[in-house]
């Protein structure tokens, strides 16, 4: 029955392969510019924010609504296993808190109550 | 051998009941739908056709998809077996029925053939409904016992959906892996690769006695003892059948049956 053990060990191999290739699928659930190419800023700066309900491609386009008006936003990219959002914008015209203020507003759904999202983390703080 | 193996399904069913737990707690947005291989079949379409997941699935399902596809041409269903907590329930509910019952109930052959065929058509419409119907949206879930049990009535699922959980767990107290057997779409997915399986039982026939022991104890009902190496599609590598041979060697698990 020692053969039997290559069971297990090979439930646990496949489990950490999974975990060490995964990257290789990573694509983004939303990937939104909100300028021209031609009308990008000549200098963008990088945000990541780690936000508690970014669970899925729907919340990561309601993510993007939340900011495509703000001045100075120009693209959000997110990835929903991490629950990440990166967003490009101009600092000459806006700053990462202003950015936070605007993924902070309550989301109205029709027949719903608010929904608020909640930042878990700031990168760079 | 078999405590081995209950304890790596505690480990895996504790691990998606702590998810569970912490999910209802609110401490994570993660859910056992994060780490669903099936979740990672109906990704392949819209990453391959439009370079985006659909809905709540990542990459993550994607890499178990393949990974457990990996482990079945290794070892045929032994995720079925050892790792699906879903599975896990099954077979001791199953257990549970066999004791209270004092038996196994078994559909006649020719029923039970068509039915097992039932998870290949769940195979084609989960993906199909997905991307026509629920338009990208993981609709079914509101279906899956997996998801509906281990998220307590999670996103999409619905009061009907709890009815789903309480039949099919129910008929799993009847019908031996009643999920696994007749609807499990993933089950369907690995048939193909889980029948090439090189880490498979091989009857020793010189030394078998034809006690039909095995194939008592095979959970899937599998004619073990008419056999010479055990390639059916259903085969877990769960091991009862070599747990319960009386003869020392005539059942054992090798290579390719070498």
């Amino acid at each position: 029955m020692k053969k039997a053990l290559i069971i297990p060990l090979a439930v646990a191999l496949v489990i950490l392969l999974a975990f060490a290739t995964m990257n290789a699928y990573r694509v983004p659930s939303a990937d939104v510019s909100f300028v021209e190419e031609e009308d990008r800023p000549a200098t963008v700066a990088t945000v990541e924010y780690e936000v508690s309900g970014l669970k899925c491609r729907g919340m990561a386009r309601t993510f993007a609504r939340q900011i495509q008006d703000l001045p100075g936003a120009v693209s959000f990219i997110a990835y929903t296993r991490t629950h990440t959002a990166i967003v490009e914008y101009d600092p000459a015209v806006t700053d990462p808190d202003a950015i936070r203020e605007a993924f902070e507003r309550p989301i109205v759904h029709e027949g719903k109550s608010d929904e608020v999202f909640k930042m878990v983390s700031v990168k760079p703080e | 051998m078999k405590v081995l193996r209950t304890l790596v399904q505690v480990l895996f069913l504790g691990g998606v009941v702590a998810l569970l737990i912490r999910g209802l707690a609110g401490n994570t947005p993660n859910t056992c739908g994060t780490y669903c291989p099936f979740g990672g079949l109906v990704a392949l379409y819209p990453l391959v056709r439009y370079k985006t997941y659909a809905c709540a699935l990542t990459e993550l399902n994607v890499a178990l998809l393949v990974s457990v596809l990996v482990l079945t041409i290794v070892s045929k269903k032994s995720f079925c077996a050892w790792v699906c907590p879903l599975g896990t329930l099954q077979e001791w509910l199953g257990k549970l029925g066999r004791k209270v019952f004092r038996g196994r109930f078994r559909l006649p052959g020719g029923v039970d053939r068509v039915l097992m065929n039932l998870r290949y058509v769940v195979l084609i419409a989960i993906p199909v409904l997905t991307f026509t119907v629920w338009k990208f949206d993981l609709g079914f879930r509101a279906y899956d016992p997996f998801y509906i049990l281990f998220t307590w009535g999670g996103h999409e699922t619905a009061a009907f959906s709890f009815y789903i959980v309480i039949g099919v767990l129910a008929a799993a107290l009847f019908l031996p892996f009643f999920w696994c057997r007749y609807l499990c779409p993933m089950g369907a997915a690995m048939d193909p690769l889980s029948r090439a399986g090189a880490l498979r039982v091989r009857r020793n026939s010189h030394i078998c006695t034809d006690c039909g022991a095995c194939d008592e104890a095979c959970p899937h009902a599998i004619p073990v003892s008419r056999v010479d190496e055990v390639t059916a599609r259903n085969c877990t590598n769960c091991l009862d059948c070599i747990e319960e041979c009386p003869v020392e060697g005539a059942l054992e698990l090798s290579w390719f049956g070498k």
